[in-house]
């Protein structure tokens, strides 16, 4: 099968600007064209100008919070993929965003590689093979996935 | 040579973007501008595509009220390049501005979070230089409690300080009434949070199994903090804060408030140390008075 030509878009909805830089950093490296939002209402807003092929959302933000912004899309029937980022590891929450349509829930702090590795699989591309790292390159599907 | 967009700066693409997009400061792009130049753009094509439809209007008139000026097909051809012209000159002006747009957003979204950020670091900045001048302790519990409250806009909190096995609050801002309270450590929120030595961050019903001996009246927390103060590995208190009433607090916030949490517990920590060298001060004064009268 041939690789998708157009870099996929992600975007990512943190309000920690370190994390919000280090996913953008991260993310353009890995040839994924990053959009950022650092709340739940430009979140949604974005989404719907923007369609992004995926997106990594925290789940504590201010104001409308990451659980509120899953709500809408999946009443809007938004069918875009979305990594939930949380800090709670409970199972609970875990089945509170697969019910709501996340397609992966990553628990904080989490490897960067591995939050990296969840988006690609979500917009169906996979990381390109590096020499000398082999082990690191086998995907690991998203939790819930 | 092959233009990679990836190695090009933020800045410069973003420059580009705007100077093809025929912004007129390409060097200095905004939201705003690249809205009006959105705008202006439509209102051109508008005004392009109304006066090539009057044209046309005007040139195939009715046969027998004047000779053409141009013949039929080139006529039609000329209106078919013409529009696609000005499509295609639109449609490439407009990827322009999507794509400056999308910068424009994520510069804004990216310089608010750092914003926010250095906000903070002030704000900290500046209570750790006010905790630092303080040695009255309860002047500096109220400081500290104010400072934290400013810190995350929050509306409310307390200041409970280690003594023995028990928490004893001492200073409240929202529920005075609170005041003096004792709590064991291991018991509710603050208890664990002194027992565990780790930050707690509440939202909704809280689990007694969780925090046992928490207190009944408070089942349901909108969005509250709960940090122990330590210092050289002694726990000299809990801080604890509560969210305003619209606001959820974030793991964000826990660690903002945490780096603020380790210098308050210092200057706790000193200001204890001065409380205990003053009253063993005042000790050996009135020590010696004693012992002038006794002589004397």
């Amino acid at each position: 099968m041939m690789a998708p030509t157009l870099k996929p878009r992600v975007l990512i909805v943190e309000d920690d600007p370190d994390l919000l830089v280090v996913l953008r950093v991260n993310l353009t490296a890995m040839g994924v064209e990053p959009i950022l939002a650092g709340d739940g209402r430009t979140a949604i807003s974005r989404i719907q100008a923007e369609r992004p092929d995926a997106v990594i959302l925290d789940v504590m933000l201010p104001g409308i919070d990451g659980w509120s912004v899953l709500e809408d899309l999946h009443a809007m029937g938004d069918p875009v993929p979305i990594v939930v980022c949380s800090a709670k590891k409970d199972a609970e929450d875990m089945e509170r965003a697969r019910q709501l349509g996340a397609s992966g829930y990553i628990v904080k702090p989490f490897d960067i590689d591995r939050l990296i590795d969840a988006v690609l699989e979500a917009t169906g591309r996979s990381r390109k093979r590096e020499p000398g790292r082999a082990t690191e390159l086998g995907i690991e599907g998203p939790e819930l996935a | 040579m092959r233009f990679d967009r990836d190695k090009v700066p933020d800045g410069d693409r973003l420059r580009r973007e705007a100077r093809v997009a025929g912004l007129r400061d390409f060097r200095t792009p905004s939201l705003e501008a690249v809205e009006r130049r959105r705008k202006q753009l439509w209102l051109v094509m508008t005004i392009v595509i109304a006066s090539v439809a009057a044209g046309v209007m005007v040139v195939a008139r009715p046969a027998g009220s004047s000779p053409h000026m141009l013949s039929e097909p080139l006529l039609r051809l000329s209106v078919i390049v013409l529009a696609v012209a000005c499509c295609a000159y639109a449609i490439e002006k407009e990827v322009h501005l999507g794509r400056a747009t999308r910068m424009l957003t994520d510069e804004r979204v990216l310089t608010a979070a750092l914003t926010n950020r250095l906000h903070e670091v002030s704000l900290l900045l500046d209570a750790g230089r006010a905790m630092n001048q303080l040695l009255e302790l309860s002047e500096l519990l109220e400081t500290v409690l104010r400072s934290a409250c400013e810190l995350l806009d929050a509306n409310g909190g307390s200041m409970m300080l280690a003594e023995g096995d028990e928490l004893v609050t001492l200073c409240v801002r929202g529920r005075e009434e609170a005041v003096g309270a004792r709590l064991r450590l291991g018991e509710g929120v603050a208890g664990h949070v002194a027992l565990r030595r780790e930050p707690v961050l509440i939202e909704g019903h809280v689990d007694p199994k969780e925090f046992p001996g928490l207190a009944d009246r408070a089942p349901y927390v909108e969005s509250a903090m709960s940090l122990p103060l330590v210092h050289r590995d002694e726990v000299v208190g809990v801080l604890n804060v509560n969210a305003a009433a619209d606001y959820a607090f974030t793991e964000y916030d826990l660690r903002a408030v945490a780096v603020f949490a380790e210098q308050a517990a210092a200057a706790i920590a000193n200001a204890r140390l001065y409380e205990a060298e003053r009253a063993h001060v005042a000790e050996l004064i009135e020590l010696r008075h004693r012992h002038i009268g006794e002589v004397g």
